[in-house]
C-alpha cells in the first residue's frame, strides 16, 4: 500500500503556467518582430517575456515538488538485549510483543539472564 | 512595395498596443480581485492539507478497528462502536466557581478513563490488561486525527462559505503546526500497535531502571512503587504500571507516601519529558524545582499541595523532545537522555541529601513498552 500522499494534477497551476508561457512567447515574438523590421530594442516586451517564463517556471518546479509523507511508512526500530551479570550485548530488529525490561532468555556467554535493556528507532530528523 | 512595408509596420504597432492591452488588463484584474485569487488560492492549499487529514484520519480508523480484530477476536464487527468513540466529547467542568475544580476535573478524568476501557474491553474480550491500555491508546490517537480533521474541514468550509479572507488566513496560519501535530498522532498510532515505547515515556524509563529486580506493590491505580536503596538513602520509586499504556495517578502516589512517612521525606524529585525549543537537541536533560508533571493538572496540582503542607523540596529532571518525539517510537537520543537522567537523580541525591534519609522518585509519562 502506498503511505504517501496521492499525487493531485493541479489543473488550475498548469493552465496558469500555460497561458503565461504564451504571453512570454507572444512577447518574445513581439521583441524579436520589432528589432528585425524596426530595428530598436523593447525593453518592455523583453521584460514581460523573462518574467513571465520565470514566473512559470517557479510555478512549474513548485507543482512538481515530491509528495509529502503522512507519516505511515515503517520506522525501523531495534531492541537492545543484555545480560544482568557479564557484558553480552546484542542489539536485533524489534520484534511484537518486545518491552523494555522483559526477560529475553539466558545468556550465551555467561548463562546469566537476558532483559531487553531497550527498545529505540534510528532518527534522520536533525534538532 | 512601400505600402506593404507600411502595412506591416501598421499591424506590428497594432499587435503589440493588443498584447500591452491584455498585460495592462491583466494588472488590473489582479489589482481589483487580487485578495480574492489570493483568498481561492489559500483555499486550493486548506484543500490539499485537509486531504491529508482525511487520509490520516481514515487510516487511523482503519489501523484501530484492525488492531481490535487482530487482539480482541472479537465477535462481532467492532466498526460501529469504533465510530461511535471517535466522535466521543469530554465536557469540562464549570469554571465560574473555581472552588474544588480540581476534584471535579478528577472525576471527570476518571470517568473518561473508565468509559474508554470498558467500551475497549466490550470490543476486545480476549485482550488482557495491558493490550486493553494499548487498544485505548490507539483510539485515543485515532480520535485526535478525527477531531483535529473536524475543526480543519470546518473552518475550511466557512472560508469557502463566507469567502472571508481574514477567517481562512487563520487556519492557515496554523496549519504547518496542525499538519506537525497530526503526523505525530500518526506516528503514535504504530507505537501503541506495537506496544513500543514512546518519547513520553523517558521519565517513567527512568524509574523503571531504577525499580528493576526490586519488590514493588500497587499504591495507586495503575501506579506502581518499589522501595530501594539508591546511595545510602531509603527511596521510593513510583511509576505507572506498564508495559501496556499508562499514565497511572503518580499526584495520588506522591500524596498517599508522604502521608504514609508523616511528611519526614528529604526530597521529592520528579522526572518527565518535556517540550524542546527549536534549536536545543532531543534527549538533552535540564535540571529545576517544580513538579514536572504534564496533563490536565490533577497530579501536579496533589503533588504542589502535599509538598507545601509537610515543605518537602522538590527537584524536577526535564528530558527534552519535540512535539513528534512525545508521541513516537523513543528515539535513540531519549534512550541517552534517560541514562543521563539517572546520573543526574544519583548526583542529586548525594548532593541534596543525607545517608539514611527518605527521598520520593517519580518517573512520570506513558509507560507504554516499559515493564518494572
Amino acid at each position: 500500500m502506498d503511505e504517501r500522499e496521492p499525487r493531485r494534477t493541479p489543473i488550475f497551476f498548469m493552465s496558469v503556467i500555460v497561458f503565461m508561457l504564451i504571453m512570454s512567447l507572444a512577447a518574445l515574438l513581439l521583441a524579436i518582430e520589432a528589432y528585425l523590421v524596426q530595428g530598436k530594442l523593447e525593453m518592455i516586451n523583453i521584460i514581460l517575456s523573462a518574467s513571465a517564463l520565470s514566473l512559470s517556471l517557479y510555478m512549474f518546479i513548485q507543482i512538481r515538488r515530491r509528495p509529502v509523507s503522512l507519516g505511515f511508512e515503517m520506522l525501523k526500530v531495534s531492541t537492545v538485549i543484555r545480560c544482568l551479570k557479564c557484558d553480552y550485548k546484542n542489539v536485533r530488529e524489534f520484534e511484537k510483543g518486545d518491552y523494555i525490561l522483559r526477560n529475553a532468555g539466558s545468556c550465551p556467554k555467561c548463562g546469566g539472564t537476558l532483559i531487553i535493556y531497550s527498545i529505540f528507532r534510528e532518527s534522520k530528523e536533525k534538532d | 512595395m512601400e505600402s506593404a512595408v507600411d502595412m506591416q509596420v501598421i499591424l506590428q504597432v497594432s499587435a503589440d498596443w493588443i498584447f500591452q492591452l491584455i498585460w495592462i488588463l491583466a494588472f488590473i484584474i489582479i489589482w481589483v480581485y487580487g485578495q480574492r485569487i489570493q483568498t481561492i488560492l489559500t483555499l486550493k492549499e486548506i484543500e490539499g492539507s485537509l486531504s491529508r487529514l482525511k487520509y490520516m484520519r481514515d487510516r487511523g480508523r482503519q489501523i484501530a478497528i484492525s488492531t481490535i480484530k487482530e487482539i480482541g477476536k472479537p465477535a462481532e464487527d467492532p466498526t460501529a462502536r469504533v465510530d461511535r468513540l471517535l466522535e466521543h466529547v469530554d465536557i469540562e467542568p464549570v469554571s465560574l466557581d473555581p472552588t474544588g475544580i480540581i476534584r471535579r476535573l478528577e472525576h471527570i478524568i476518571d470517568v473518561r478513563d473508565f468509559r474508554f476501557k470498558e467500551e475497549v474491553r466490550q470490543m476486545a474480550p480476549q485482550a488482557d490488561e495491558t493490550q486493553i491500555n494499548n487498544i485505548a491508546n490507539v483510539l485515543e490517537a485515532a480520535l485526535a486525527l478525527n477531531h483535529v480533521y473536524k475543526v480543519v474541514r470546518h473552518y475550511y468550509l466557512m472560508g469557502k462559505k463566507t469567502l472571508s479572507f481574514y477567517v481562512i488566513l487563520q487556519i492557515q496560519m496554523l496549519l504547518p503546526l496542525i499538519m506537525r501535530e497530526s503526523e505525530a498522532f500518526v506516528n503514535a498510532l504504530k507505537a501503541f500497535t506495537l506496544g513500543q515505547p514512546i518519547g513520553d515515556g523517558a521519565g517513567a524509563l527512568v524509574a523503571a531502571r531504577l525499580m528493576h529486580d526490586k519488590e514493588k506493590r500497587l499504591i495507586a491505580q495503575d501506579t506502581v512503587v518499589s522501595e530501594t536503596q539508591i546511595e545510602g538513602r531509603r527511596t521510593y520509586v513510583i511509576k505507572a504500571k506498564g508495559p501496556g499504556g499508562n499514565v497511572g495517578k503518580p499526584g495520588e502516589a506522591i500524596k498517599q507516601i508522604l502521608e504514609e512517612e508523616e511528611g519526614k521525606v528529604a526530597l521529592i524529585i520528579i522526572i518527565d519529558a518535556a517540550q524542546k525549543l527549536e534549536g536545543e537537541k532531543a534527549g538533552d536533560v535540564a535540571e529545576g524545582v517544580g513538579v514536572a508533571i504534564g496533563g490536565p493538572g490533577v497530579d501536579k496540582y496533589k503533588v504542589e499541595e502535599v509538598a507545601a503542607k509537610y515543605k518537602v523540596p522538590l527537584r524536577a529532571i526535564l528530558i527534552k523532545e519535540s512535539i513528534e518525539d512525545v508521541v513516537s517510537t523513543m528515539r535513540k537520543e531519549i534512550v541517552d537522555g534517560v541514562e543521563e537522567a539517572i546520573e543526574r537523580v544519583k548526583r542529586i541525591i548525594r548532593e541534596s541529601t543525607n545517608e539514611g534519609d527518605t527521598v520520593i522518585i517519580a518517573g512520570i509519562g506513558n509507560t507504554i513498552g516499559i515493564a518494572q
